[in-house]
Protein backbone atom coordinates (compact mmCIF):
# COMPACT_ATOMS: atom_id res chain seq x y z
CA UNK A 1 0.00 0.00 0.00
CA UNK A 2 1.10 3.41 -1.10
CA UNK A 3 2.27 5.75 2.22
CA UNK A 4 2.31 9.49 2.13
CA UNK A 5 5.91 10.87 3.72
CA UNK A 6 5.90 14.41 5.20
CA UNK A 7 8.66 15.76 6.72
CA UNK A 8 7.51 18.50 8.73
CA UNK A 9 10.95 20.94 8.36
CA UNK A 10 10.33 20.99 4.37
CA UNK A 11 6.35 21.65 4.43
CA UNK A 12 6.97 25.31 5.43
CA UNK A 13 8.07 25.97 1.32
CA UNK A 14 6.08 24.64 -1.47
CA UNK A 15 7.91 21.31 -2.85
CA UNK A 16 8.35 20.75 -6.54
CA UNK A 17 8.11 16.62 -5.60
CA UNK A 18 5.76 14.54 -6.71
CA UNK A 19 3.70 12.39 -3.98
CA UNK A 20 5.57 9.89 -2.19
CA UNK A 21 4.23 6.47 -2.91
CA UNK A 22 7.05 4.16 -1.50
CA UNK A 23 9.07 3.83 1.39
CA UNK A 24 12.41 2.97 0.14
CA UNK A 25 13.62 -0.13 1.91
CA UNK A 26 17.44 0.86 2.89
CA UNK A 27 17.69 3.92 5.48
CA UNK A 28 17.74 7.17 4.45
CA UNK A 29 19.35 10.58 6.04
CA UNK A 30 15.90 12.28 7.21
CA UNK A 31 16.33 16.47 5.99
CA UNK A 32 16.07 16.78 9.74
CA UNK A 33 19.43 16.07 10.45
CA UNK A 34 20.55 17.74 7.71
CA UNK A 35 19.49 20.77 8.11
CA UNK A 36 20.62 20.30 11.54
CA UNK A 37 23.99 20.15 10.39
CA UNK A 38 23.50 22.80 7.91
CA UNK A 39 22.28 25.18 10.74
CA UNK A 40 25.32 24.86 12.71
CA UNK A 41 27.47 25.97 9.62
CA UNK A 42 25.41 28.31 7.65
CA UNK A 43 26.27 31.49 5.95
CA UNK A 44 23.71 33.95 4.47
CA UNK A 45 25.46 35.76 2.39
CA UNK A 46 26.57 34.14 -1.24
CA UNK A 47 28.74 36.42 -2.35
CA UNK A 48 32.87 35.25 -1.29
CA UNK A 49 31.75 34.29 2.11
CA UNK A 50 30.68 30.30 1.24
CA UNK A 51 33.28 28.14 3.34
CA UNK A 52 35.84 26.42 1.52
CA UNK A 53 35.49 23.37 0.65
CA UNK A 54 37.98 21.06 2.17
CA UNK A 55 38.25 18.16 0.19
CA UNK A 56 40.86 14.95 -0.12
CA UNK A 57 43.09 15.00 -2.48
CA UNK A 58 40.64 14.15 -5.98
CA UNK A 59 39.92 11.90 -7.41
CA UNK A 60 37.60 11.20 -4.93
CA UNK A 61 35.25 8.59 -6.71
CA UNK A 62 37.37 6.10 -8.97
CA UNK A 63 35.08 3.25 -10.39
CA UNK A 64 32.03 1.93 -10.12
CA UNK A 65 30.82 -1.84 -10.63
CA UNK A 66 28.49 -2.40 -13.47
CA UNK A 67 25.78 -4.46 -13.50
CA UNK A 68 25.21 -7.27 -16.40
CA UNK A 69 29.09 -6.73 -17.61
CA UNK A 70 28.66 -5.44 -21.40
CA UNK A 71 30.50 -7.97 -23.74
CA UNK A 72 30.64 -6.17 -26.92
CA UNK A 73 30.14 -2.75 -26.56
CA UNK A 74 33.00 -0.77 -24.57
CA UNK A 75 31.26 1.64 -21.13
CA UNK A 76 30.98 5.32 -21.85
CA UNK A 77 32.82 7.22 -18.90
CA UNK A 78 31.45 10.47 -17.64
CA UNK A 79 32.58 12.99 -15.07
CA UNK A 80 31.50 13.59 -11.55
CA UNK A 81 30.87 16.82 -10.36
CA UNK A 82 30.10 19.17 -7.58
CA UNK A 83 27.38 20.90 -6.18
CA UNK A 84 28.86 22.39 -3.59
CA UNK A 85 30.92 25.32 -5.61
CA UNK A 86 29.18 27.91 -8.93
CA UNK A 87 32.91 26.63 -10.37
CA UNK A 88 32.62 23.00 -11.80
CA UNK A 89 35.40 20.52 -9.79
CA UNK A 90 35.18 17.04 -11.17
CA UNK A 91 35.56 14.57 -8.56
CA UNK A 92 36.02 11.96 -10.35
CA UNK A 93 35.16 9.75 -13.56
CA UNK A 94 32.75 7.00 -13.71
CA UNK A 95 31.64 4.05 -16.26
CA UNK A 96 28.32 3.86 -17.59
CA UNK A 97 26.59 1.15 -18.75
CA UNK A 98 26.37 1.20 -22.87
CA UNK A 99 23.00 -0.66 -22.73
CA UNK A 100 21.61 2.06 -21.19
CA UNK A 101 23.72 5.32 -22.10
CA UNK A 102 24.93 3.95 -25.61
CA UNK A 103 21.96 3.06 -27.54
CA UNK A 104 21.56 4.41 -31.40
CA UNK A 105 18.65 6.55 -30.12
CA UNK A 106 15.93 5.96 -32.21
CA UNK A 107 14.00 9.03 -33.38
CA UNK A 108 10.80 7.28 -34.16
CA UNK A 109 10.94 5.16 -30.59
CA UNK A 110 11.04 9.28 -28.97
CA UNK A 111 8.18 9.62 -31.15
CA UNK A 112 5.96 7.41 -30.25
CA UNK A 113 6.31 7.49 -26.60
CA UNK A 114 6.21 11.14 -26.77
CA UNK A 115 2.64 11.05 -28.50
CA UNK A 116 1.75 8.33 -25.90
CA UNK A 117 2.63 10.21 -23.10
CA UNK A 118 0.71 13.06 -24.41
CA UNK A 119 -2.51 11.46 -25.44
CA UNK A 120 -3.17 8.14 -23.10
CA UNK A 121 -4.28 10.39 -20.36
CA UNK A 122 -6.53 13.08 -22.55
CA UNK A 123 -10.53 12.67 -22.64
CA UNK A 124 -12.14 15.00 -24.94
CA UNK A 125 -15.61 16.12 -23.29
CA UNK A 126 -16.70 17.87 -26.31
CA UNK A 127 -20.40 16.74 -26.81
CA UNK A 128 -22.56 17.41 -29.10
CA UNK A 129 -27.16 16.76 -29.16
CA UNK A 130 -28.47 14.46 -31.40
CA UNK A 131 -31.80 15.38 -32.38
CA UNK A 132 -33.54 13.35 -30.04
CA UNK A 133 -31.52 15.77 -27.49
CA UNK A 134 -32.16 18.34 -28.26
CA UNK A 135 -35.08 20.03 -26.61
CA UNK A 136 -38.07 19.95 -28.61
CA UNK A 137 -39.21 18.73 -32.05
CA UNK A 138 -41.48 15.74 -30.99
CA UNK A 139 -44.31 17.73 -33.46
CA UNK A 140 -44.71 17.63 -36.95
CA UNK A 141 -43.97 21.39 -37.50
CA UNK A 142 -47.00 21.30 -40.15
CA UNK A 143 -49.38 18.94 -42.59
CA UNK A 144 -47.51 16.57 -45.03
CA UNK A 145 -48.96 18.33 -48.06
CA UNK A 146 -50.93 21.59 -49.13
CA UNK A 147 -48.90 24.33 -47.51
CA UNK A 148 -46.45 24.35 -50.85
CA UNK A 149 -43.17 24.12 -48.77
CA UNK A 150 -41.38 21.64 -47.89
CA UNK A 151 -42.17 18.51 -46.20
CA UNK A 152 -40.36 18.19 -42.84
CA UNK A 153 -41.09 16.05 -39.49
CA UNK A 154 -39.15 17.72 -36.62
CA UNK A 155 -37.44 20.76 -36.03
CA UNK A 156 -34.28 19.12 -34.90
CA UNK A 157 -33.59 17.05 -37.53
CA UNK A 158 -30.35 17.34 -38.54
CA UNK A 159 -31.07 19.49 -41.70
CA UNK A 160 -32.45 22.32 -39.00
CA UNK A 161 -30.68 25.60 -37.85
CA UNK A 162 -31.25 24.28 -34.44
CA UNK A 163 -31.21 21.13 -34.89
CA UNK A 164 -29.02 17.97 -33.66
CA UNK A 165 -25.79 16.84 -34.77
CA UNK A 166 -25.51 13.28 -36.41
CA UNK A 167 -21.95 12.04 -36.43
CA UNK A 168 -20.30 14.86 -34.03
CA UNK A 169 -18.39 14.62 -30.91
CA UNK A 170 -19.63 12.54 -28.07
CA UNK A 171 -18.17 13.03 -24.28
CA UNK A 172 -16.21 11.94 -22.95
CA UNK A 173 -14.48 10.19 -25.52
CA UNK A 174 -11.16 8.80 -23.81
CA UNK A 175 -8.01 8.70 -25.98
CA UNK A 176 -6.27 5.99 -23.90
CA UNK A 177 -3.79 3.25 -25.27
CA UNK A 178 -1.37 1.16 -23.73
CA UNK A 179 2.45 1.06 -25.57
CA UNK A 180 4.09 -1.59 -25.41
CA UNK A 181 6.59 -2.49 -22.48
CA UNK A 182 9.53 -2.67 -24.17
CA UNK A 183 8.31 0.48 -26.61
CA UNK A 184 9.06 2.49 -23.78
CA UNK A 185 11.92 0.96 -22.19
CA UNK A 186 13.56 1.58 -25.49
CA UNK A 187 11.93 4.94 -25.29
CA UNK A 188 13.74 5.57 -21.92
CA UNK A 189 17.50 3.74 -23.66
CA UNK A 190 17.10 6.00 -26.98
CA UNK A 191 16.67 9.40 -25.00
CA UNK A 192 19.13 8.88 -22.39
CA UNK A 193 21.83 7.92 -24.95
CA UNK A 194 20.59 11.21 -27.06
CA UNK A 195 21.40 13.12 -23.62
CA UNK A 196 24.51 11.91 -23.20
CA UNK A 197 26.03 11.81 -26.85
CA UNK A 198 24.71 15.45 -26.74
CA UNK A 199 26.57 16.77 -24.27
CA UNK A 200 23.15 17.29 -22.31
CA UNK A 201 23.78 14.83 -19.42
CA UNK A 202 25.58 15.41 -16.57
CA UNK A 203 26.26 13.32 -12.94
CA UNK A 204 26.94 15.03 -9.67
CA UNK A 205 27.87 13.21 -6.01
CA UNK A 206 24.59 14.68 -4.67
CA UNK A 207 22.59 17.36 -4.76
CA UNK A 208 23.43 19.24 -1.53
CA UNK A 209 23.35 22.78 -2.00
CA UNK A 210 25.76 25.33 0.69
CA UNK A 211 22.93 28.05 0.83
CA UNK A 212 19.04 27.94 -0.15
CA UNK A 213 19.43 31.13 -1.98
CA UNK A 214 17.95 30.81 -5.59
CA UNK A 215 20.70 32.98 -7.15
CA UNK A 216 23.14 30.52 -6.24
CA UNK A 217 21.56 27.85 -8.43
CA UNK A 218 21.25 30.03 -10.84
CA UNK A 219 25.05 30.97 -10.94
CA UNK A 220 25.68 27.39 -11.04
CA UNK A 221 23.86 26.59 -13.80
CA UNK A 222 24.96 29.44 -15.86
CA UNK A 223 28.65 29.51 -14.83
CA UNK A 224 28.88 25.70 -16.07
CA UNK A 225 27.10 26.04 -19.20
CA UNK A 226 24.08 23.93 -18.24
CA UNK A 227 21.10 24.32 -20.80
CA UNK A 228 18.27 27.12 -19.71
CA UNK A 229 16.13 24.30 -18.21
CA UNK A 230 17.64 21.62 -15.84
CA UNK A 231 16.29 18.16 -14.34
CA UNK A 232 17.80 17.14 -11.65
CA UNK A 233 17.04 13.71 -10.70
CA UNK A 234 17.63 11.69 -7.34
CA UNK A 235 16.99 8.35 -6.39
CA UNK A 236 15.06 9.48 -2.79
CA UNK A 237 11.90 11.48 -3.66
CA UNK A 238 12.50 13.71 -0.55
CA UNK A 239 15.17 16.20 -1.89
CA UNK A 240 17.62 18.70 0.43
CA UNK A 241 16.33 21.28 1.88
CA UNK A 242 18.40 24.21 0.20
CA UNK A 243 18.02 22.73 -3.26
CA UNK A 244 13.71 22.60 -3.08
CA UNK A 245 13.66 26.20 -1.48
CA UNK A 246 16.63 27.10 -4.61
CA UNK A 247 14.46 25.88 -7.29
CA UNK A 248 11.49 26.54 -6.03
CA UNK A 249 11.69 30.38 -7.26
CA UNK A 250 12.45 28.78 -10.81
CA UNK A 251 10.01 26.74 -12.72
CA UNK A 252 12.38 25.64 -15.20
CA UNK A 253 14.84 24.33 -12.50
CA UNK A 254 12.54 21.02 -11.51
CA UNK A 255 13.33 18.23 -8.92
CA UNK A 256 12.27 14.22 -9.79
CA UNK A 257 13.09 11.03 -8.43
CA UNK A 258 14.23 7.92 -10.22
CA UNK A 259 10.45 6.77 -10.66
CA UNK A 260 9.50 9.99 -12.33
CA UNK A 261 11.57 10.46 -14.91
CA UNK A 262 10.45 10.48 -18.44
CA UNK A 263 10.92 10.73 -21.94
CA UNK A 264 8.68 13.64 -22.39
CA UNK A 265 10.15 15.42 -19.21
CA UNK A 266 13.94 14.67 -20.20
CA UNK A 267 12.96 16.54 -23.69
CA UNK A 268 11.57 19.14 -22.21
CA UNK A 269 14.51 20.19 -20.25
CA UNK A 270 17.56 21.14 -22.02
CA UNK A 271 19.95 19.44 -19.53
CA UNK A 272 19.41 16.07 -17.47
CA UNK A 273 21.60 16.49 -14.12
CA UNK A 274 21.26 12.86 -11.97
CA UNK A 275 23.31 11.78 -9.02
CA UNK A 276 25.42 9.42 -8.48
CA UNK A 277 22.47 7.42 -6.65
CA UNK A 278 20.34 8.01 -8.92
CA UNK A 279 22.83 6.74 -11.92
CA UNK A 280 23.00 3.36 -9.90
CA UNK A 281 18.84 2.80 -9.27
CA UNK A 282 18.71 3.48 -13.32
CA UNK A 283 20.87 1.34 -14.38
CA UNK A 284 19.74 -1.21 -11.67
CA UNK A 285 16.02 -0.86 -12.91
CA UNK A 286 16.77 -0.95 -17.04
CA UNK A 287 19.05 -3.76 -16.60
CA UNK A 288 16.55 -5.63 -14.53
CA UNK A 289 14.39 -5.36 -17.48
CA UNK A 290 16.57 -5.88 -20.52
CA UNK A 291 17.83 -9.40 -18.19
CA UNK A 292 14.73 -10.67 -16.72
CA UNK A 293 14.06 -14.01 -17.59
CA UNK A 294 9.78 -13.82 -17.30
CA UNK A 295 9.92 -10.46 -19.57
CA UNK A 296 7.06 -12.25 -21.56
CA UNK A 297 4.68 -11.90 -18.60
CA UNK A 298 5.89 -8.02 -18.25
CA UNK A 299 5.66 -7.15 -21.93
CA UNK A 300 2.12 -8.43 -22.12
CA UNK A 301 -0.77 -6.35 -23.11
CA UNK A 302 -2.35 -4.46 -20.80
CA UNK A 303 -6.54 -5.69 -19.56
CA UNK A 304 -8.83 -2.98 -18.22
CA UNK A 305 -9.25 -3.48 -14.39
CA UNK A 306 -6.13 -6.37 -14.26
CA UNK A 307 -4.33 -3.55 -12.02
CA UNK B 1 39.48 32.67 -88.28
CA UNK B 2 38.82 35.92 -86.29
CA UNK B 3 36.85 37.63 -89.37
CA UNK B 4 34.79 34.39 -89.56
CA UNK B 5 33.75 34.31 -86.26
CA UNK B 6 33.63 38.41 -86.49
CA UNK B 7 30.85 37.84 -89.15
CA UNK B 8 29.05 35.27 -87.34
CA UNK B 9 28.94 37.52 -84.82
CA UNK B 10 27.49 40.71 -86.40
CA UNK B 11 24.94 38.30 -88.46
CA UNK B 12 23.80 36.84 -85.01
CA UNK B 13 23.74 40.58 -83.44
CA UNK B 14 21.11 41.64 -86.69
CA UNK B 15 19.07 38.38 -85.87
CA UNK B 16 18.80 39.43 -82.27
CA UNK B 17 17.36 42.75 -83.25
CA UNK B 18 13.63 42.40 -82.63
CA UNK B 19 11.99 43.55 -86.30
CA UNK B 20 8.31 45.08 -85.92
CA UNK B 21 6.10 44.11 -89.28
CA UNK B 22 5.27 47.77 -89.47
CA UNK B 23 4.25 48.69 -93.01
CA UNK B 24 5.38 45.21 -94.79
CA UNK B 25 2.93 43.58 -96.22
CA UNK B 26 4.39 41.35 -98.57
CA UNK B 27 3.92 37.54 -98.58
CA UNK B 28 7.49 36.99 -98.47
CA UNK B 29 7.75 39.21 -95.44
CA UNK B 30 5.33 37.84 -93.51
CA UNK B 31 6.97 34.59 -94.32
CA UNK B 32 10.20 35.08 -93.27
CA UNK B 33 8.63 36.41 -89.98
CA UNK B 34 6.54 33.26 -89.05
CA UNK B 35 9.74 31.68 -89.88
CA UNK B 36 13.20 33.11 -90.49
CA UNK B 37 15.94 31.00 -88.64
CA UNK B 38 17.63 33.98 -88.14
CA UNK B 39 15.16 35.72 -85.94
CA UNK B 40 14.86 34.37 -82.28
CA UNK B 41 12.90 35.71 -79.48
CA UNK B 42 14.16 37.49 -76.65
CA UNK B 43 12.73 38.28 -72.98
CA UNK B 44 12.21 41.40 -72.38
CA UNK B 45 9.93 41.29 -69.37
CA UNK B 46 10.75 39.67 -65.88
CA UNK B 47 8.55 39.21 -63.23
CA UNK B 48 11.24 40.36 -60.55
CA UNK B 49 11.25 43.98 -62.36
CA UNK B 50 6.84 44.00 -61.51
CA UNK B 51 7.47 42.74 -58.07
CA UNK B 52 10.35 45.48 -57.57
CA UNK B 53 8.22 47.86 -58.90
CA UNK B 54 4.91 47.66 -56.03
CA UNK B 55 3.26 44.79 -54.67
CA UNK B 56 2.11 42.28 -57.10
CA UNK B 57 -2.01 42.08 -56.61
CA UNK B 58 -3.02 38.52 -55.90
CA UNK B 59 -6.61 37.02 -56.57
CA UNK B 60 -8.12 39.55 -58.68
CA UNK B 61 -11.63 39.90 -59.05
CA UNK B 62 -11.93 38.62 -55.44
CA UNK B 63 -13.46 41.35 -53.05
CA UNK B 64 -12.36 41.26 -49.33
CA UNK B 65 -15.22 42.28 -47.42
CA UNK B 66 -13.47 42.38 -44.04
CA UNK B 67 -12.21 46.19 -43.02
CA UNK B 68 -8.81 46.46 -44.23
CA UNK B 69 -8.41 49.71 -42.57
CA UNK B 70 -9.77 52.37 -40.84
CA UNK B 71 -11.18 53.14 -37.15
CA UNK B 72 -11.81 49.94 -34.50
CA UNK B 73 -14.76 49.94 -34.03
CA UNK B 74 -16.35 51.70 -31.09
CA UNK B 75 -18.62 53.15 -29.17
CA UNK B 76 -20.18 56.71 -30.83
CA UNK B 77 -21.38 57.99 -28.00
CA UNK B 78 -18.15 57.67 -25.58
CA UNK B 79 -15.33 57.61 -28.88
CA UNK B 80 -13.15 55.67 -27.30
CA UNK B 81 -11.99 51.89 -29.07
CA UNK B 82 -13.43 48.89 -27.66
CA UNK B 83 -11.72 47.02 -25.28
CA UNK B 84 -9.38 43.95 -26.80
CA UNK B 85 -8.52 41.33 -24.27
CA UNK B 86 -4.20 42.14 -23.50
CA UNK B 87 -2.21 39.11 -24.54
CA UNK B 88 -0.79 37.34 -22.23
CA UNK B 89 1.37 34.51 -23.12
CA UNK B 90 1.17 31.20 -21.29
CA UNK B 91 3.76 29.92 -18.69
CA UNK B 92 5.32 27.02 -20.51
CA UNK B 93 7.22 26.57 -16.99
CA UNK B 94 3.77 26.63 -14.38
CA UNK B 95 3.66 23.41 -12.07
CA UNK B 96 1.74 21.35 -14.33
CA UNK B 97 3.51 22.22 -17.74
CA UNK B 98 6.93 21.96 -16.29
CA UNK B 99 6.21 17.87 -14.64
CA UNK B 100 4.12 16.80 -17.61
CA UNK B 101 4.69 13.37 -17.60
CA UNK B 102 6.02 12.64 -14.59
CA UNK B 103 5.43 8.61 -13.13
CA UNK B 104 4.45 7.90 -16.65
CA UNK B 105 7.00 5.13 -16.86
CA UNK B 106 6.74 3.99 -12.65
CA UNK B 107 5.87 0.36 -13.78
CA UNK B 108 9.70 0.26 -15.21
CA UNK B 109 11.64 2.43 -13.45
CA UNK B 110 9.30 1.69 -9.87
CA UNK B 111 10.29 -0.50 -7.00
CA UNK B 112 9.51 -4.13 -8.33
CA UNK B 113 11.58 -6.77 -7.02
CA UNK B 114 11.47 -5.80 -3.57
CA UNK B 115 9.65 -8.18 -1.11
CA UNK B 116 7.19 -5.06 0.62
CA UNK B 117 6.17 -3.08 -3.16
CA UNK B 118 4.26 -3.86 -5.71
CA UNK B 119 4.64 -1.69 -8.95
CA UNK B 120 2.03 0.86 -9.58
CA UNK B 121 0.84 1.23 -13.33
CA UNK B 122 0.49 4.64 -15.02
CA UNK B 123 -3.34 4.29 -15.30
CA UNK B 124 -3.36 4.14 -11.86
CA UNK B 125 -2.35 7.59 -11.39
CA UNK B 126 -4.74 9.15 -13.58
CA UNK B 127 -6.47 11.22 -10.86
CA UNK B 128 -8.06 13.94 -13.53
CA UNK B 129 -9.96 11.13 -15.09
CA UNK B 130 -12.94 9.61 -14.16
CA UNK B 131 -12.61 6.73 -12.38
CA UNK B 132 -14.84 4.53 -14.97
CA UNK B 133 -12.86 5.94 -17.29
CA UNK B 134 -9.09 4.73 -16.20
CA UNK B 135 -7.71 2.79 -18.92
CA UNK B 136 -10.59 2.12 -20.69
CA UNK B 137 -10.31 2.16 -24.47
CA UNK B 138 -13.17 1.63 -26.88
CA UNK B 139 -15.59 3.67 -29.38
CA UNK B 140 -18.87 5.39 -27.97
CA UNK B 141 -20.84 2.18 -27.24
CA UNK B 142 -18.61 0.19 -24.69
CA UNK B 143 -17.67 3.44 -22.97
CA UNK B 144 -21.33 4.23 -22.27
CA UNK B 145 -22.05 0.08 -21.21
CA UNK B 146 -19.58 0.68 -18.74
CA UNK B 147 -20.67 4.05 -17.46
CA UNK B 148 -24.36 2.60 -17.08
CA UNK B 149 -22.43 -0.94 -15.07
CA UNK B 150 -20.20 1.68 -12.57
CA UNK B 151 -23.39 4.17 -12.15
CA UNK B 152 -26.64 2.51 -11.91
CA UNK B 153 -25.38 0.85 -8.42
CA UNK B 154 -25.61 4.48 -6.56
CA UNK B 155 -28.70 4.84 -7.35
CA UNK B 156 -28.22 7.23 -10.47
CA UNK B 157 -31.83 7.03 -12.03
CA UNK B 158 -32.86 8.23 -8.72
CA UNK B 159 -30.65 10.91 -8.57
CA UNK B 160 -30.50 12.14 -11.99
CA UNK B 161 -33.15 10.44 -13.80
CA UNK B 162 -32.98 12.69 -17.24
CA UNK B 163 -29.27 11.69 -17.72
CA UNK B 164 -30.32 7.80 -16.71
CA UNK B 165 -33.04 7.72 -19.30
CA UNK B 166 -30.55 9.74 -22.19
CA UNK B 167 -27.97 7.20 -21.34
CA UNK B 168 -30.10 3.83 -22.21
CA UNK B 169 -31.96 5.36 -25.09
CA UNK B 170 -28.50 5.88 -26.43
CA UNK B 171 -27.46 2.75 -25.84
CA UNK B 172 -30.37 1.36 -27.56
CA UNK B 173 -30.11 3.55 -30.17
CA UNK B 174 -26.67 2.26 -30.94
CA UNK B 175 -27.22 -1.33 -30.29
CA UNK B 176 -29.58 -1.15 -32.93
CA UNK B 177 -27.51 1.02 -35.13
CA UNK B 178 -24.20 -0.96 -34.85
CA UNK B 179 -25.77 -4.26 -35.17
CA UNK B 180 -28.66 -3.78 -37.18
CA UNK B 181 -27.28 -1.15 -40.17
CA UNK B 182 -23.75 -1.19 -39.76
CA UNK B 183 -21.19 -4.21 -41.14
CA UNK B 184 -18.84 -5.83 -38.24
CA UNK B 185 -15.37 -5.09 -39.45
CA UNK B 186 -13.53 -7.31 -42.13
CA UNK B 187 -11.28 -8.97 -39.53
CA UNK B 188 -14.57 -10.66 -37.57
CA UNK B 189 -15.61 -12.07 -40.42
CA UNK B 190 -14.80 -15.66 -40.10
Amino acid sequence: MATKIINKTVTEFSLRITRCFFVPSKTIQTNATLFQERLETSITNVEEQLPTTIRPPLPIIHSRKLAFPPKFKAPRQVWVSNMDTVEEEKLGLIDLHPEVFAERPRVDIIHENVRWQQLYRHVSYANTKMRYEVRGGGKKPRQQKGSGRSRHGSIRSPIWRGGGIVHGPRSPTPYFYMLGFNTRLNGLRSTLSAKLAQDDLHIVDSLDIPTDDPSYLEKLVEERGWGPAVLFVDDNDIMPLNITAASDSYGHYNLMPVYGLNVYSMLKHHTLVLTLAAVERLEERLLFHLNRNDAASAGQKYRLDSV
Amino acid sequence: MTSLLGSMISTLGMALRYRPLIGVSSQVSKANALFNPELTTVRFRYHADKVAKGPVPRRHGYEEKLFQSGLLPRKVSVDKALPMPTYKPKNSWNEKRALFGQNDYIDILGPSNEISQKTLHPTQLLYHVPPWLRGVQGNEYQVLLRRRKFVQKKGYALGHPTKWATLNTRIKKLYTYLNHKTKSPFWKHS
